[in-house]
């Protein structure tokens, strides 16, 4: 065969496995694949430990907290959003159930659930009132929430009632996520909530002309996650029982990793799938629990952990939306 | 003796499924004034920004003097002999006049890296001075200049360096009688200097008047080249819309055709810098029809009547007294809304047609708020093949579609959902010949149904062929009103528009 044979061959090559990723099914699949990946590579690579019991239940206590919380998130980013607040929001909230649950653990949850909406509203409020972008915003709430933890944990840790940390079981955890997840589930997939934020997503001056209400959506999606989050804290707080002015510190990173993971389209619109919380959280739990069992160096860990994210994403990566990469 | 200085053969451009230019082949002789006419989407600002390198050419080649050119951008083009003067705005601001004239070719007045900005504007006020535009000062920012000037500046920047085709592409609507005077004479000029010009305009009696030649192009295809003086403005209408077409295109009916009931009454609605003390009523059965020049106001009218402009004052009411202030409560009380800015405004692009047509209808198909998909698909499938989108399914994503297929979503969306008043602002821009006949035949229907319609739009034909009153704006207030009339023609509405 001659050069342009060859060349004529690898181009032809090139179109049949790009028309094997452009196929609709395939799309939807790949973060389910790329799941399974990282889980069989995982599982050979610890010789089986990461699928012991004991280790699907390290995964699974990282999973309740991430889960509730990247779910809010995600429909931030439906509307084509982003929010780097979260883990402060965590935080904070997580304090303010601390406190309360000494009196009344119902009440502490409510208002847990409160602090994290009044958080999110102070986010919404910004980004549609004043016209900020949602990553500026939330970029500069991280730090003020964060610094509202530091200042009040000046003296040291706020340590939660008994009563909380006797509630940290499994099956509680376990069930109040599905309950989170269902009912997002729902809201997404069967009420115009999910209609109306796709399509603000794809085309928001589209969205406006069809009836839609852009500005009221993106103000209810913040306070929404911001309120998931502060559920979310409750968990978090049956877990620790102490929380500490560095408490959810980075979760945001981790919310969006893995809901990018499970195949989040970045700019959000039509192709959000609410199977991406599920995935994603499963693929980076499976991931951060596993790396410290192969790579017993911190620093290896990490480099390995940025190697890993960078090939998903980019193998799994829906880009036929992305006009302008930003 | 003609000689022949420029042919295009069999050249196309596609811009996704559309299928823009055609197998365009003409050739252009040297010293003439060549017009290039042909109805909106006909495909002649394409094939003429071929030429001038903006787009690249889809196949075929553009040959100048024998030897095939293909410039990729406006400067190469320029170097190649070949300048346009564009429909929109050709200046940059933020630049002073001379700037602007050699911009691309600022080398001449460097030298050893360092500009000379008195010999620019002396070089540039002395082509001033020749092209009769004094009044113009080349040191001074270009944004100091009105539009009328600013065009002038442009004449010169395409023409300085006498190059060897100039296309001037609907300059004229831009200008005011003197500044067309200016243009034509330069346009003389240079023909006589032998050079070629490539004149685009949709006033077909000034074509006449300053071409040698006419090409008409229609739906992307080559239609023709005619001689002037051998020809008429009807001549010309034929070519363009093509016979077949003439007879069943537009409504052929007149005389009070529509109910004395008023569905919508609109009072004293302003919109700062747009509009000001606009008042109509709409009847049951009638299409309005609302023109003007692009930038009267009549957009923001559209827009008001629908909700969608936050800064409206004045009320827009329906018979049973309730007021329409924003979009939800529009589309609540039955109106329906196709912008201009289709993709942007009309349908969400990057989203499925089931997704566009149930989205405004999504209130009423739910059942205790819970939305069956069995429900959408079949709403969807069902409006979808009334209005004969062509498609592969409803999932298929809008973005693929043609213009005129996605204007056919757009009123399958409205339709639907049971709209009875419709705003269309320019219901058939950019859309291809066929769906233009569906879309006026549908615009019958509706109007035999009861349904009345506002149709706002920049083409007189339309206006004319399918209005039962035309309501003429100009700087934001209504100049004027027509009944439908076989009488009544183009330069009736113009005297109004200007």
């Amino acid at each position: 065969m001659n050069r342009e044979q060859i060349s004529l061959r690898n181009e032809n090559y090139g179109k049949k496995i790009r028309a094997i990723f452009d196929n609709p099914l395939v799309m939807n699949l790949m973060p389910l694949i790329g799941f399974l990946i990282v889980l069989v590579v995982f599982t050979i690579l610890t010789k089986g430990k990461i699928i012991q019991p004991t280790n699907i239940n390290l995964i699974l206590g990282q999973v309740y907290v991430l889960m509730i919380a990247a779910t809010g998130v995600f429909m931030i980013m439906t509307v084509g959003g982003i929010d780097f607040s979260q883990g402060s929001i965590l935080g904070f909230s997580s304090i303010i159930i601390s406190w309360v649950s000494h009196y009344n653990i119902v009440l502490a949850v409510i208002c847990g659930i409160l602090g994290g909406a009044v958080m999110g509203a102070v986010n919404g409020f910004f980004h549609v009132r004043f016209r900020i972008a949602s990553f500026i915003v939330t970029i500069c709430t991280m730090y003020l929430f964060r610094g509202l933890c530091e200042y009040i944990t000046t003296t040291g840790p706020v340590a939660a009632s008994v009563g909380v940390v006797v509630l940290n079981k499994t099956w509680l955890k376990m069930l109040l996520t599905l309950i989170v997840l269902a009912i997002g589930f729902f809201t997404f997939t069967f009420t115009r909530i999910g209609f109306d934020l796709k399509a603000i997503g794809a085309s928001e001056n589209a969205a406006r002309f069809s009836g839609s209400r852009p500005a009221f959506s993106k103000f209810m999606v913040f306070v929404t996650a911001g309120a998931l989050t502060g559920f979310a804290s409750f968990l978090n707080v049956m877990r620790v029982g102490s929380i500490t002015g560095t408490a959810g510190t980075q979760m945001e990173t981790q919310i969006l990793i893995a809901l990018v993971l499970g195949g989040m389209p970045i700019n959000g619109g039509s192709k959000a799938r609410f199977t991406n919380i599920i995935i994603g959280v499963l693929t980076y739990s499976v991931l951060q629990t596993s790396l410290p069992m192969v790579f017993t160096q911190s620093a290896t860990q990490q480099l390995v952990q940025g190697i890993i994210f960078l090939i998903v994403v980019a193998l799994t990566m829906d880009r036929k939306n992305i006009r302008v990469i930003k | 003796m003609t000689k022949t200085i420029l042919v295009s053969d069999k050249v196309n451009k596609f811009f996704g499924n559309t299928h823009a230019v055609n197998d365009v082949s003409i050739s252009f002789n040297s010293g003439e004034i060549h017009g290039l006419i042909g109805e909106n989407g006909s495909g002649k600002s394409t094939f003429s920004s071929m030429l001038c390198g903006i787009h690249p050419i889809s196949s075929g080649k553009f040959l100048l003097e024998k030897k095939e050119i293909n410039a990729d951008s406006i400067v190469e083009a320029n170097r190649l002999g070949i300048s346009m003067i564009v429909q929109e705005m050709g200046t940059l601001p933020g630049l002073t006049v001379a700037e602007n004239i050699f911009l691309g070719d600022e080398d001449q007045f460097t030298n050893f890296g360092i500009k000379n900005t008195g010999a620019m504007n002396r070089k540039a006020q002395s082509y001033l001075v020749e092209y009769g535009f004094e009044h113009i000062n080349a040191s001074r920012m270009v944004d100091l200049y009105s539009f009328e000037d600013r065009k002038l500046v442009e004449i010169v920047k395409a023409t300085y360096f006498k190059p060897k085709i100039v296309v001037v592409d609907e300059t004229t609507t831009a200008l005011s009688q003197a500044g067309r005077e200016s243009l034509y004479h330069h346009m003389n000029r240079i023909k006589a200097e032998g050079g070629t010009i490539i004149f685009i305009s949709h006033d077909l009696s000034e074509v006449l008047e300053h071409t040698d030649r006419v090409s008409v192009l229609r739906d992307g295809e080559y239609i023709g080249t005619v001689n002037s003086d051998e020809t008429t403005e009807d001549d010309l209408k034929n070519l363009m819309v093509g016979r077949e077409l003439g007879e069943h295109y537009y409504r052929t009916d007149f005389g009070e055709s529509y109910s004395s009931e008023v569905v919508l009454s609109v009072k004293d609605i302003s919109v700062p810098g747009f509009v000001k003390n606009v008042s109509f009523d709409l009847h049951k059965g009638e299409i309005l029809g609302i023109g003007g020049l692009s930038s009267c106001g009549m957009r923001e009218v559209g827009k008001a009547i629908f909700g969608a402009a936050y800064d409206r004052t004045g009320t827009v009411t329906l018979t049973d007294g309730t007021t329409i202030d924003n979009v939800l409560s529009a589309i609540k009380n039955s109106i329906g809304y196709a912008s201009k800015d289709r993709d942007n405004e009309s349908i969400v692009l990057e989203s499925s047609i089931r997704d566009n047509i149930t989205l405004p209808s999504l209130d009423l198909l739910a059942k205790n708020g819970i939305q069956s998909a069995k429900k959408l698909n079949r709403f969807a499938k069902k409006n979808a093949e009334l209005m004969k989108v062509r498609m592969s399914g409803i999932s298929q994503y809008v973005s693929q579609l043609s213009g005129g297929n996605k204007q056919k979503v757009v009123l399958a969306r409205w339709l639907g959902r049971g709209s009875n008043i419709l705003v269309l602002d320019s219901p058939t821009r950019g859309i291809d010949v066929g769906v233009k006949a569906d879309i006026y035949a549908l615009m019958g229907e509706l109007k035999e149904q009861g349904k009345s319609i506002i149709m706002i739009s920049e083409e007189m034909q339309e206006l004319l062929g399918m209005s039962d009153r035309i309501i003429i704006m100009k700087d934001g207030e209504i100049n004027g009103e027509f009944l439908r009339s076989p009488e009544l023609g183009e330069e009736d509405l113009i005297q109004k528009m200007i």
